[in-house]
């Protein structure tokens, strides 16, 4: 068995909702969510949900992937900033032509893999470019 | 004090014939015939970063020392990734604090039985396996990000990413043990196939199987058993995630800061070089070259003589160990490939992507 449904399940407000932590220590805001800054080790933080909007940093094509992605081959990878803040490395999703530095992206939610041998299918967040311009 | 006695190593290569016990058994072979006596060897380390996952094997450290004929020993393997240098801290430790005396370091990883989709997705195991790792993300790809990132912050094209590999493999060209051991032009790095834009083949460190020992030994032992020891001045550690955005590696700058020292004489430096970028970036870290172009004098110093991951060949949880290994050879006069006269050897080691640092000093 590739995927574990219990560990999916465990990681839904990470893969599904995109919940992030926020301290209010130090301001910070990270992604995946944890009950402690990664920043500044504060306790004092709470879980915040992204509206899953953000810009575009970089973004790579990659034509090594890993076995059980060989359909999404080439795999196109972006460094996304979080409106909130946080930062992100995550697919982009219908990517076609030259994407900008500085456009705008959208969360969607879209099957990663599947596990042929047992029937299970792993979903999971990717992003998509909505304006394609660099000044958003 | 704390030194290193001896040290051995095979080839990096592809070893469909031999399993990681025949494979340290060949390097263990090397070492007794380097030796004029073994010593009483108390505590037996193996680092590896993968054999559990890759050779389906736990208590690895058991079967490997049982293979090699050791009983009533202390055995341990210590996981860190591709970063092997963790055993050596541990072994210096162990050996300093007098719980042992003599202890010996396997390197071993073992890369050639899978096909490389498979390894990608092994090795992707270092990546965060709550989130990166489930989106089918490699660490390639953020090799990928800093090099880009890297290029367009210094303004910089391409082919000057490429004077890393071609150093490389000049030096390995001279090293009879290195995996790739050939020269190579720059339109040959310039035109290699696109992994993950920007990088290219050539821009990546070539995994494959290895296998070494390092011997660290008390002063009493090392006295009595060797003619050639070398003093393991100091090592160092940091662990800090890498900067993608403006890329840098604040663990090597920090274990750099820590390790506060001024070498004497002339230094001869390795570093872990999964990706050109890397060298790159710890080249920036160590503070041997100017920010904007660290690669721009990259023959004023000694670096990576073996021909470093990118053409020695990048053995995993074992390159530490071949790092300190060829350092040992190195200062003691026994480096078979492109030689150095250096007094000291700073060893640069990391995991796969620069976010665990070990940094040691070596001296004759």
């Amino acid at each position: 068995m590739k995927i574990s449904p219990s560990q999916n399940w465990r990681l839904k407000d990470s893969l599904y909702r995109l919940a992030l932590t926020k301290c209010k220590r130090c301001g910070n805001v990270s992604y995946p969510y944890k009950p402690i800054c990664n920043n500044c080790g504060s306790l004092d933080v709470e879980k915040i949900y992204s509206k899953g909007y953000g810009t575009l940093i970089e973004y790579t094509i990659s034509y090594q992937v890993r076995e059980g992605f060989e359909k999404q081959q080439p795999l196109v990878v972006g460094l996304i900033k979080l409106d909130e803040g946080a930062i992100i490395v995550a697919p982009i999703a219908d990517a076609d032509g030259d994407i900008k530095e500085g456009a705008r992206v959208e969360a969607v939610l879209r099957k990663i893999r599947s596990d042929s041998s047992n029937g299970l299918i792993q979903y999971g967040i990717k992003f998509k470019v909505i304006n394609n311009d660099s000044n958003g | 004090m704390v030194s290193i006695i001896g040290s051995s190593f095979i080839k990096v290569d592809r070893y469909y014939e031999l399993s990681e016990k025949d494979m340290v058994i060949e390097a263990f072979k090397q070492l007794i015939i380097k030796l004029k006596e073994l010593p009483p060897i108390d505590t037996i380390i193996v680092s590896s970063g993968y054999i559990d996952i890759i050779s389906k094997s736990l208590l690895s450290a058991l079967k490997l020392s049982e293979g090699l004929g050791f009983r009533n020993c202390n055995v341990m393997r210590i996981e860190n990734g591709d970063n092997g240098a963790a055993s050596l801290l541990t072994a210096y430790s162990l050996v300093k604090s007098q719980i042992s005396k003599a202890v010996m370091i396997i390197g071993v990883d073992k890369f050639a039985d899978y096909p490389s989709k498979y390894i990608n997705d092994v090795i992707a195991y270092n990546l965060d396996n709550e989130t990166e790792y489930q989106y089918g993300l490699t660490p390639h790809v953020y090799a990928a990000l800093m090099a880009k990132r890297y290029l367009k912050t210094r303004r910089l094209d391409y082919d000057y990413l490429a004077e890393w590999p071609l150093l490389m493999h000049e030096y390995a060209s001279e090293n009879p043990y290195a995996y790739l051991k050939f020269k190579v032009d720059r339109k040959t790095i310039m035109e290699s196939q696109v992994v993950a834009e920007p990088l290219r083949l050539f821009d990546i460190a070539a995994r494959a199987d290895g296998a070494s020992i390092v011997l660290v030994a008390s002063d009493d032992i090392a006295n009595k058993y060797s003619d050639a020891p070398v003093k393991i001045e100091k090592i160092v550690s940091s662990s800090h995630k890498v900067d993608i955005i403006s890329p840098s590696l604040p663990a090597v700058k920090e274990a750099f800061n820590k390790l506060n020292m001024k070498l004497n004489g002339n230094t001869l430096y390795d570093v872990h070089d999964s990706y050109s970028i890397l060298a790159a970036l710890e080249i920036e870290a160590l503070k041997l070259a100017n920010d904007s172009k660290p690669f721009e004098n990259i023959r004023a110093f000694e670096i990576n003589l073996s021909g470093g991951l990118k053409a020695r060949g990048y053995p995993g949880g074992a390159t530490a160990i071949y790092q300190l290994a060829e350092a040992y050879m190195q200062l003691t006069n026994t480096f078979p490939g492109r030689k150095s006269s250096a007094e000291n050897s700073l060893i640069l080691s990391a995991d796969d992507l620069g976010n665990s640092v070990y940094i040691t000093v070596l001296r004759r």
